[in-house]
């Protein structure tokens, strides 16, 4: 059934404090994401149920709402539509959020916020490396020396020889500078007087701005090497960064005339000048020293373990984007040309998939099953965020089994020595991009294996919604006509089971009969389910699970007591569907319980409705 | 304001029926009646705010009384309390 967006936007807005509770939205690939005024004012619970949401947690100093691929974006439509908000960019969720975390989130952050809308790009030009790369290997068929192959070459490596481009863009829509003066950023760093980035061995010129001021035997003052920065992505970022700074302080103090005169013209001269003299040389040096770092820690086993072990943690955190830096500076390194760093993030990823695989082939509630199984099938193919938040790291057991998964891969992956020719794609799809299809099967099928047989093993689904309860569920779904059986002036409130009616004064029970505890009417059972007689909100289950407290509107409050004595049976026989604190709607099974079992304890089965506040109510009509 | 403390000897705590019970002879006063059970508390007027509280055969109970009539409704709560739990 396709979701209704506009009602899962709704809810959304209706539980979260409403429009003015909320500062900004904007969404990724798979999240809503909210900043929210006041957190006080979320009902957290009712949200998790909100059908379309598969999972919710804060992080970054956002509300974040697990929707999936392509439905986050539509549900995020009506968001705006409903609240009349305009979409926010991101860079105002991140400046209303910034103030709320810590440092080192708010640098990180943007990384991660600059790749997620490039991913198509990369994906694209990712898979078709691997299948022309995969092509060109069959022996026999020499693709290799084919016009074709040189085209789709070609075709597929623009979005990697580019990519500076690409991030630069994407970082100045983050940053909120002009994309077009980000454009030109990027492209001045690949600029075709430069020498190619990955020709460096070669040898290259340089220019001397500010003199020859010598600092070192290899380094003058303010130096610009005639080096491009493919392959590069940290400096890009941090130039652009530094353009829309600058861009938007030009705005600010130039007269609106001339504006369109200085403010572009200043904004691309002096981030060049900075870019080239200073950013430019030192974050090149700090990324080819990470890179260096993360390609020592992969080929040792035991880095390995950690990398593939944490790596979950870190998608949790937002951080896993910055590994593309890592994958796409292995592949324009010319001594490597592989992407040894995908077999692990393979492994950590398709461990996930086990976890919730095996959550949703053990989970007998129906609503775990239809998060968990497509959120399998999501993270089979490289995109874990549903799988991770709507199911793993909510039961916390499967997320552990993934995170031990992806470690005994990513030992596997390192000890083999395998990796990839692109990055961007993990799981199933990283056949078409791995150099070693038999080796790859079994890094898959261990870390996966692992990671199911762990969450098989130590996860148990929470035994309060038994399998009994489920089918009855559905088998009920068309429940009895409910007749009204008191009525007040604050409405009315249905018959919450299926039978007779019997006033107050014939229930065989003196406390009850005599209206102590409110008005009311008994019920002679003639099926086994309480059902809720108005929308309203449970406000107790009791210990011994035999009597309902429910609330409903115009603060009518009601309780179902099932039985006479039944407290003395301790539970035995019932089994509550809800819990204090849900929201039901009428109608909705509240209780389950057994005629046989009551009768067997020797107890009428009478079912007691009682308006325990009919006192408040002048006018209280009861039966039907 | 006024305070009890009481112990639940009943072995099937402050459950449905007997709750009634307490609450319709707390409503006949004015004062406010707040139950404390560790560090949950409701309005001990309200029935099934009080049957939330799933209070069982060896708590303790803490009661607040504060109104106009505060010395009576303790004495009928304390009397109330001993006679059913």
């Amino acid at each position: 059934m396709a979701l209704d967006y506009r009602k899962c936007a709704q809810e959304i807005v209706d539980h979260i404090g409403g429009r003015d509770n909320v500062a900004q939205a904007a969404h990724c690939a798979t999240r809503l994401r909210l900043v929210i005024k006041d957190n006080s004012k979320v009902d957290k619970e009712y949200l998790d149920n909100v059908e379309g949401v598969k999972g919710m947690f804060e992080s970054n100093g956002q509300l974040q709402l697990i929707i999936g691929t392509g439905t986050v974006n539509k549900v995020y439509d009506e968001f705006l539509s409903i609240t009349g908000m305009t979409a926010a960019t991101k860079d105002d969720v991140k400046a209303a959020a910034a103030a709320k975390q810590p440092l080192w989130k708010q640098l990180l952050k943007p990384i991660g916020d600059v790749f997620v809308p490039i991913l198509p790009a990369i994906v694209a030009s990712g898979l078709m490396m691997g299948l022309v790369e995969a092509l060109g290997k069959i022996p026999g068929l020499n693709f290799a020396g084919t016009d074709w192959y040189s085209f789709l070459d070609m075709v597929a490596n623009t979005a990697f020889a580019y990519l500076p481009v690409i991030v630069a863009i994407s970082a100045a829509r983050v940053f909120g500078g002009n994309i077009f003066l980000g454009a030109v950023i990027g492209l001045l760093m690949i600029h075709s007087a430069l020498t190619n980035g990955w020709s460096a061995a070669d040898g290259y010129g340089v220019w001397y701005l500010f003199g020859n001021i010598r600092i070192t035997d290899s380094y003058s003052l303010l130096q610009i090497n005639q080096l491009g920065y493919q392959g590069h992505v940290i400096p890009v970022i941090i130039a652009v960064l530094l353009m829309s700074n600058i861009e938007k302080w030009f705005h600010k103090h130039v007269p609106e005339m001339l504006d369109l005169f200085i403010t572009p013209l200043c904004t691309v001269l002096i981030t060049a000048l900075i870019t080239f003299t200073m950013i430019g040389p030192v974050f090149s040096g700090l990324e080819t020293l990470v890179l260096s770092g993360a390609r020592v820690l992969v080929k040792n086993p035991v880095g390995a373990m950690v990398m593939g072990a944490i790596y979950p943690v870190t998608v949790v955190m937002g951080l896993h984007h910055m590994y593309n830096v890592i994958e796409a500076g292995m592949l324009s390194d010319p001594a490597l040309m592989l992407n040894t760093w995908m077999p692990i993030a393979s492994a950590a990823n398709f461990a996930q998939f086990g976890a919730c695989l095996a959550v949703g082939l053990k989970a007998k509630n129906n609503k775990t099953k239809v998060i968990a199984i497509p959120s399998a099938l999501s993270a089979s193919l490289g995109i874990t965020e549903p799988a991770i938040f709507g199911v793993n790291l909510r039961y916390y057991k499967p997320f552990l089994a993934g995170m031990v998964g992806g470690a005994v891969g990513s030992i596997f992956g390192a000890v083999t020595g395998i990796g990839a020719t692109a990055y961007g794609v993990t799981g199933i799809p990283g056949y078409l991009t791995i150099n070693n299809i038999p080796v790859y099967t079994i890094l898959l099928l261990v870390s996966g294996g692992v990671a199911f047989a762990g969450a098989w093993i130590f996860w148990n689904e929470d035994v309060k919604t038994p399998k009994k309860a489920e089918e009855d569920k559905t088998e009920e779904a068309a429940p009895f006509e409910q007749k009204p059986v008191i009525t007040c002036e604050a409405g009315e409130i249905l018959a919450p089971v299926k039978g007779n009616v019997i006033p107050q004064d014939k229930i065989p029970d003196e406390t009850f009969a005599t209206g102590v505890l409110g008005s009311g009417v008994g019920i002679e059972p003639e099926e086994e389910t309480v059902h809720a007689p108005f929308d309203g909100t449970i406000s107790s289950v009791a210990e011994s699970k035999h009597a309902v407290g429910i609330s409903g509107p115009n603060d009518m409050e009601v309780l179902i007591h099932i039985g006479v004595d039944t407290v003395s049976m301790n539970g035995e026989g019932f089994e509550p569907l809800v819990k204090e604190g849900d929201k039901v709607t009428a109608g909705q099974p509240l209780l389950r319980f057994s005629r046989k079992a009551i009768r067997a304890a020797k107890h009428p089965d009478v079912v007691v409705v009682l308006l325990t506040n009919s006192d408040d109510y002048k006018e209280v009509k009861l039966g039907n | 304001m006024k305070e009890i403390e009481y112990t639940i000897n009943d072995p099937n705590g402050i459950h449905a029926r007997p709750a009634g019970v307490l609450v319709k002879a707390l409503k006949s006063f004015n004062s406010k009646v707040t139950i404390f059970k560790g560090d949950k508390n409701v309005d001990m007027k309200k029935l099934l705010a009080l049957m939330g509280m799933g209070i069982k055969q060896g708590d303790t109970i803490k009661v607040q009384i504060e109104g106009d009539d505060e010395e009576a409704c303790a004495a009928e709560l304390e009397k109330s309390l001993k006679e059913n739990f």
